[in-house]
């Protein structure tokens, strides 16, 4: 869980326009290039990787009254409490740092790529040139001196906020109870539980599933458990069929 | 799409760790003291040639001693690294020794079959769908060190037993690919068409006919088995090749 007075961001869809001014403040601080963008069908053309760290998504369908909707959220790094990346990390140079910040240290990273594998958010990219990976660092350099992240500070909706935990998550709580009584009953606050709590939390009018987002992801700890065993027996069931025939026939002909 | 996906480097480890591996536990169960020793230098080399082939992979290979430096058991990446450090020593050691200890042999087995189990557990422990949504990538990996692990020893002359097992691990591969294709299909649809008929169906229809079919065909009928052999290896690499690209389809690549 964070702690209450870890640094937050809130991510509030129900204000967000989709004008992107985050992802290019973000993209202006961090002094990330230009990527080359994609046309596939949509407004939603740029994809994350190591030099975009912060990208709007943008969904669109049919409610259940056949309304359509057309929907954006934020995809980036969560800064989660019990991050995939960093308990895929087999050096520690991607690691918690002081008020719930998760970033890589760069010097000391070996370009291995498992975090990029275990993110279940896509948040974490290999620059090739570096030989490292890259992502969203909730600007350190700026949270250190008392200033609001680059993407919270370019939006001009409120639609992103800048606090503590504590005082995010109670936003975020009013904000679903005045929603829910304008009439978006299925409003509901996304990453209180994900991945032991992240630090960016969601207000989302519609189910996390409808913004693309990942439903009760597994931790990584978990899956490293689960996956363990599976192969754990797997080398039993397999190793005793593939052996036992090798030996008896090995046997057998032996004393034929 | 966005670079830095695992490549062919990981997709040559991967294999060369599996026959070896295969090779060298498969050895064991055979009586022939000859054979024992092949099983031990394919798996030795396998092990030594695969970790310059990770190292080779990283974006800062010169680093690679950080992941000595450090102390990340939950890690797949770290503990097979450390099982791959400590399976290179012991079987250095077997090479060495005219008489085997019968601990050290166990304690290679061990650190072998870990080294060819957790290659499986890595991709099966990521956020990819069609490497994790499934438990079964682990056991599609040992079988098919299993079957690719006795075809070079049948190379080297090993006896019907060997034969044996690799036929019935054969079946078993087959059926655990099927049984993971309909399991993952839901969740990775992207990465099961690129198999059957998009980017990497050449793979994986290559496997199914040279790695796995016209082997079984051959082993059945006791003809060509050195033929037979080559095509299971050359399978064994077609495998290793299609999941692991087939794991980053829409991702990375
Ligand atoms: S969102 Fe991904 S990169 Fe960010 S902390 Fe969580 S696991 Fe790590
Ligand atoms: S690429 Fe770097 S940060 Fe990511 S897991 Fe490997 S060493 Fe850690």
């Amino acid at each position: 869980m964070p702690r209450l007075d870890d640094f937050a961001i809130l991510f509030d869809a129900s204000y967000c326009i989709g004008c992107r001014a985050c992802q290019v403040g973000c993209k202006q601080w961090n002094d990330l290039p230009a990527t080359e963008t994609q046309n596939r069908g949509s407004y939603d053309s740029s994809y994350l990787s190591a030099h975009t760290w912060l990208k709007m998504s943008y969904h669109e369908g049919l409610d259940k009254d056949g309304e359509v909707y057309w929907d954006f959220t934020r995809t980036s790094c969560m800064h989660c409490s019990e991050a995939a990346c960093v308990e895929a990390c087999p050096t520690g140079a991607m690691n918690y740092r002081p008020g719930g910040v998760v970033t890589v240290d760069q010097d000391w990273c070996i370009g291995c790529r498992n975090c990029v594998q275990a993110c279940p958010y896509d948040a974490v990219h290999f620059d090739e040139q570096k030989g490292v990976v890259q992502k969203c660092t909730f600007c350190h350099d700026r949270i250190a001196n008392g200033l609001a992240p680059a993407c919270v500070k370019a939006c001009p909706t409120g639609a992103l906020r800048f606090g503590t935990y504590g005082a995010m998550r109670r936003a975020a709580w009013e904000r679903v109870e005045a929603l829910k009584a304008e009439g978006y009953t299925e409003a509901n606050v996304y990453g209180l539980k994900e991945m032991g709590g992240t630090h960016v939390i969601y207000v989302l009018l519609r189910h996390p599933s409808t913004y693309g987002l990942p439903i009760e992801p597994m931790t990584q700890r978990h899956k490293v458990a689960v996956d363990w065993l599976s192969a754990g027996i797997a080398a039993a069931a397999l190793g005793t069929l593939g052996w036992v025939i090798a030996r008896r026939e090995e046997v057998s002909g032996g004393e034929s | 799409m966005t670079g830095g996906e695992w490549g062919i480097y990981i997709v040559l480890y991967f294999w060369l760790a599996g026959f070896g591996g295969g090779a060298f536990l498969l050895a064991l169960s055979q009586r022939d003291r000859w054979l024992q020793r092949v099983g031990a230098w394919l798996a030795f080399l396998g092990v030594v040639v695969g970790a310059l082939l990770l190292v080779i992979d990283l974006g800062q290979p010169l680093r690679f001693w950080h992941l000595l430096a450090s102390f990340r058991p939950v890690s797949v990446m770290w503990l097979g690294s450390a099982f791959l450090f400590l399976d290179g020593i012991a079987l250095f050691l077997l090479l060495f020794l005219r008489q085997w200890p019968p601990l050290l042999v166990w304690a290679a087995a061990i650190l072998t079959l870990l080294v060819v189990g957790y290659t499986g557990v890595l991709l099966t422990a990521t956020a990819r769908p069609f490497w994790a949504a499934s438990p079964l990538i682990p056991w599609i990996f040992l079988a098919s060190a299993g079957t690719t692990g006795a075809a070079v020893l049948a190379l080297f002359g090993a006896e019907a037993g060997v034969h044996r097992a690799a036929f019935w691990l054969a079946w078993v591969e087959g059926a655990l690919i099927l049984l993971h294709l309909v399991w993952t299909y839901p969740s990775a649809t992207p990465a099961v068409q690129a198999l059957l008929s998009g980017s990497l169906a050449w793979a994986f229809w290559g496997f199914v006919a040279f790695g796995f079919g016209i082997p079984i065909w051959l082993e059945a009928r006791k003809k060509g088995l050195w033929l037979a052999a080559l095509l299971v290896l050359a399978g064994g690499f077609l495998l290793r090749y299609f999941v692991v690209y087939a794991g980053q389809v829409g991702y990375l690549i």
